[in-house]
């Protein structure tokens, strides 16, 4: 199944955006088309890194929206043809499979899945989360071939590994040279503080952006967690 | 708008191809993906976290109601979605000088393709057919596909190491430390933000950056 | 491919490492255009003095001159030339800008940023602006000829008026009143650290240079490293507009193309050198990793005295090879060697460039992150994996650099950063984003491609500090079966740039279309 490689699913979905100038329109977009407002929401409204609503999404690797306005032209002699409608392009890379991912999705983000897509043909017969599957598996298109440079593993694996290679890389630069019973304690110390088998906390958090707020679940001493 | 997520920059590219031809293209993507060997450049290369090819024939796109015009199209259009890192340059070069081969086996059937080599005209192309994207994600912005394929071999040997270690003596437990690091040498430098590779992006950054911190109340 | 280059169309610095001729002094005088009719006259009275690439040999019955001459042009230069507008927009964003503005991607920040280099670079009413317009670097085999040429100059500066001669260079006392940036060579070709410099160049096709130098300078072909087989010319296109390039085609270059051919990009820097700091860390590092001189060989990929760590890792066969090396030197250039040392000398000579990381993939010799195989990794970016990329320095072959320059200034305290010491670099490309920037940003401030993360050039790069003042930087020093890897950190900023732009050097029939204001693109 090429869609699959390994734990990796790469969904590729076009939802086809509808014409003309919705009904209701979002703040400041009075008079603009479907298109115009789904690319407002994704550049001006959705916050980044982080704060992006897809940070929520669990187990989502890497993921994109774009708008395809038509198809491209490749110059004479070739032949000039046109697509009848604009799609919002859905490229994602998650671990996992389909069914229970887009689930999570809907459970995360179902009212910015719905501002996005409430502008696309089809979607007001999507009221719950099964027709919000279904929804999608209609505008999929089938990968051809999915190359996975990286890991297939959950993303909360990735993110705790991420941490552990930062925090490791740390304790052996501040560790060079000390002595056997230093080296010993220390490395006790390292591994209550980072506790490598626990998936939740202290990792990093997803989209982190900047090192000073990278980390989450870490506990400060007698402070509780941060 | 933008293409770059911390250490990840997202290319879309899509171009048409012959109806007739996108046949043996599907064939050598299914070939390649049973022989490890067409992908060792790009394994070696190492810059790329997940990226795709889509062939989507005229009657593939979504349908999904009557309201919704349906496409006619005489060409077959294959798109390709791509996570890597560096920059747009430095990814377009490299592929063109170290895998130029395998490029054209996989987009040597698209109308127009100019082959990847000499690389201006094939800058061309991709530019010319390349989609901006308008809302980029990525879980671990500070992490290069390096980075990550790295920390999963921290983390196991770490795991290992700590089971291996339990009953250790100081000493032993040094011995067995540096064979440690020794096998990690280069799986422990430190990562952080991406180099700034475009200033654009860099400013655009700045000022969402910016006005994040103001619309949470002037930040930290 | 174009095998016979024009060398009497180039200027000579993009041919020539005047070091290797034999100019141990220089001075590097910069000039703002204040109009634009008497500028182009004074580029028409310099254009005569300007040094070529013509071959220098007794077979040609050419000598080489007392001094040798340069100029190029900044882009605010060019406009002030009246070069046409059209022209002006085919130069690359980066040229236009200007090096000051691109500090954020060469990692000009800090001690770095432009507030801290010398008044000359910083206009007093537009600090950010491009004041710099001409750059004349005159080479000198002694001070009596150096100075012969610059008086002649000035007194054709004096002649046309219309151009200033900028000053402001910082020297040995501190202030900024030079009215030239002087160098010169340190006794024994090393430069303020100690290293030995200027030992490898890039060979490029139709060049002239001595076939020798292709071992080691050209691109490696996958044969013995150690041997002529390995290595082939790079092409001309690399480093010289109007010719093939190493990607199969032309390097974009401003029209129209007469004026761009047999011309290419020049990066000046100075880059001022913590000698304080530098000899205080191998001295605490040192003795901690074991051997002071070993340590810093491994920040640079050689030993001080320039033998390579891949071919010689142990500092006895280090130093054994230099001894030999200087001892035959000596003796052929005082024309007493015999022909079975003549022959000896060769092949130590070329010890010092004929190598590749092929046998080192763990970087137990030479360290990854270590200066020279960042800056040149050859074909160590597969990583041992044959025959993964097309060629085996796919990945390495574009981004080439000429490196041209002399230290300057001299230390009279070792322990301390603050003397007058330090390197006018001058990097010569056709491309300054993909050669020279590429190079700062990924691959001496960032370490990805050595799969180093974001650990940065020991020796040069902007490694910060901590919130303790501490340097912030770190290396690798890898390890093997007999020693564990050894973690540096604590690493300051060794290296801090005081200066510099990015410069246009025409070719002779380009800089005489400038000086006659004849470049038309129509």
């Amino acid at each position: 199944m090429a869609n699959q490689s390994g734990n990796a699913y790469a969904l590729t979905a076009l939802f086809p955006i509808l014409h003309g100038v919705p009904t209701k329109c979002p703040e400041g977009m009075e008079g603009q088309t479907h298109t115009a407002c789904v690319r407002h929401l994704l550049q001006d409204v959705l916050r980044v890194s982080e704060d992006s609503p897809m940070a929520r999404v669990p187990d989502t690797y890497l993921s994109r929206f774009c708008i395809l306005l038509d198809v491209p032209y490749q110059g004479a002699p070739t032949v000039l043809e046109h697509l009848k409608s604009n799609y919002l392009v859905f490229e994602v890379n998650f671990h996992g499979t389909l069914e229970p991912w887009l689930a999570g999705m809907w459970k995360a983000i179902e009212p910015e899945v719905r501002s996005l897509l409430q502008n696309c043909y089809g979607f007001d017969k999507v009221t719950d989360c099964a027709s919000f599957i279904d929804y999608v598996k209609k505008c999929q298109i089938e990968t051809t071939f999915f190359f996975e440079g990286s890991t297939d593993e959950p993303v909360a694996v990735q993110l705790k590994n991420l941490y552990l290679k930062q925090e490791f890389s740390h304790f052996v630069f501040a560790n060079q040279g000390k002595s056997a019973a230093e080296l010993k304690a220390a490395f006790e110390e390292f591994v209550a503080r980072t506790q490598p088998d626990n998936l939740e906390a202290p990792t990093w958090r997803p989209g982190a952006y900047q090192l000073e707020t990278a980390t989450v679940g870490r506990k400060v001493m007698g402070a509780g967690t941060q | 708008m933008s293409n770059i997520a911390g250490k990840a920059y997202a290319m879309n590219v899509i171009t048409p191809m012959r109806w007739y031809t996108a046949w043996i293209t599907r064939l050598i993507f299914f070939v390649a993906s049973k022989r490890p060997a067409t992908t060792i450049g790009l394994i070696t290369l190492s810059l790329i976290h997940y990226a795709r090819w889509v062939i989507i024939e005229a009657n593939q796109f979504p349908h999904v109601n009557d309201d919704q015009p349906k496409e006619e199209l005489k060409y077959t259009y294959m798109m390709f979605f791509s996570n890597f890192n560096g920059s747009w340059d430095q990814y377009v070069d490299s592929f063109s000088s170290a895998i130029p081969d395998g490029l054209d086996l996989f987009w040597k059937l698209n109308i127009r393709y100019p082959k990847s080599v000499p690389m201006l005209p094939f800058h061309k192309y991709i530019t010319s057919n390349q989609i901006w994207s308008d809302h980029y994600y990525n879980a671990y912005p500070m992490a290069a596909s390096n980075d990550v394929k790295s920390a999963k071999k921290v983390s196991g040997a770490l795991a290992a190491f700590i089971a291996d270690t339990k009953n250790s003596g100081a000493d032993e437990f040094q011995q067995k430390y540096n064979k440690l690091v020794l096998g990690l040498q280069h799986d422990v430098s430190a990562m952080g933000p991406n180099p700034i590779v475009s200033l654009s992006a860099w400013a655009v950054e700045k000022r969402l950056v910016e006005e994040s911190m103001a619309a949470a109340g002037g930040g930290l | 491919m174009i095998s016979e280059l024009d060398l009497e169309d180039i200027q000579g610095n993009i041919v020539k490492a005047y070091g290797r001729y034999g100019f141990p002094l220089a001075r590097f005088v910069f000039y703002r255009v204040e109009d634009a009719e008497k500028g182009r006259l004074f580029v028409q009275r310099v254009t005569p003095l300007v040094t070529t690439s013509a071959p220098w040999s007794k077979k040609l019955k050419v000598d080489i001159p007392a001094v040798a001459i340069n100029i190029a042009f900044t882009y605010e230069g060019l406009k002030s030339l009246d070069v046409p507008t059209d022209t002006l927009h085919g130069f690359p964003d980066e040229f236009t800008m200007g090096m000051k503005a691109r500090r954020a991607i060469l990692g000009d920040t800090g001690p770095n940023h432009y507030k801290h280099w010398d008044s000359i670079w910083n206009h007093p009413d537009d600090p950010t602006a491009q004041s710099v317009h001409i750059l004349i670097g005159i080479n000198g085999k002694s001070d009596k000829a150096l100075d012969a040429c610059y008086q002649e100059i000035c007194g054709i500066l004096e002649q046309t008026g219309g151009v200033t001669q900028l000053k402001g260079h910082r020297g040995p006392n501190g202030a900024e009143d030079l009215e030239f940036q002087p160098a010169n060579a340190l006794a024994g070709g090393t430069e303020h650290f100690g290293y030995a410099d200027g030992i490898s160049s890039p060979y490029f096709e139709g060049c002239g240079e001595d076939p020798r130098y292709i071992v080691g300078g050209g691109k490696p072909t996958g044969q013995d490293p150690a041997s002529p087989k390995g290595w082939e010319p790079l092409a001309a296109g690399e480093f010289v507009f109007g010719h093939p390039d190493e990607a199969g085609g032309f390097p974009e270059a401003p029209g129209p193309p007469l004026f761009s051919r047999n011309g290419t990009y020049l990066v000046y820097r100075k880059l001022h050198e913590n000698v304080g700091s530098f000899n205080a860390l191998i001295e605490e590092e040192g003795k901690k990793f074991g051997s002071k001189e070993w340590f810093a060989a491994k920040l640079s990929g050689r030993w001080r005295n320039g033998a390579p760590l891949v071919s010689f890792p142990t500092e006895e066969g280090a130093n054994r090879f230099a001894a030999e090396l200087g001892m035959l030197k000596g003796k052929v250039h005082n024309k007493t060697a015999t022909e079975a040392e003549t022959q000896r000398y060769r092949e130590l000579q070329l010890k010092l460039t004929a190598f590749d990381y092929t046998n080192d993939n763990d970087g137990a010799r030479c360290p990854f992150g270590s200066h020279t195989r960042r800056n040149n990794p050859r074909s160590a970016l597969e990583f041992g994996v044959k025959g993964a990329f097309k060629t085996p320095g796919a990945l390495s072959n574009r981004r080439r650099i000429l490196r041209r320059g002399l230290p300057y200034g001299k230390v009279e305290d070792a322990t301390r950063n603050d003397g007058d010491h330090g390197i006018v670099m001058m990097i010569l490309n056709v491309d300054l984003s993909r050669q020279f920037e590429f190079v700062q940003e990924q691959w001496i401030n960032y370490g990805n491609d050595f799969k180093l993360a974001n650990d940065r050039d020991p020796l040069v790069g902007n490694h910060g500090s901590d919130e303790n003042g501490r340097g912030a930087g770190r290396m690798v020093i890898e390890g093997d079966t007999n020693k564990p890897p050894y973690f540096c950190s604590g690493i300051p900023t060794l290296v801090e740039t005081r200066g510099g732009d990015y410069f246009f050097v025409p070719s002779m029939t380009c800089l005489r279309m400038i000086a006659r204001g004849l470049v038309d693109p129509t």
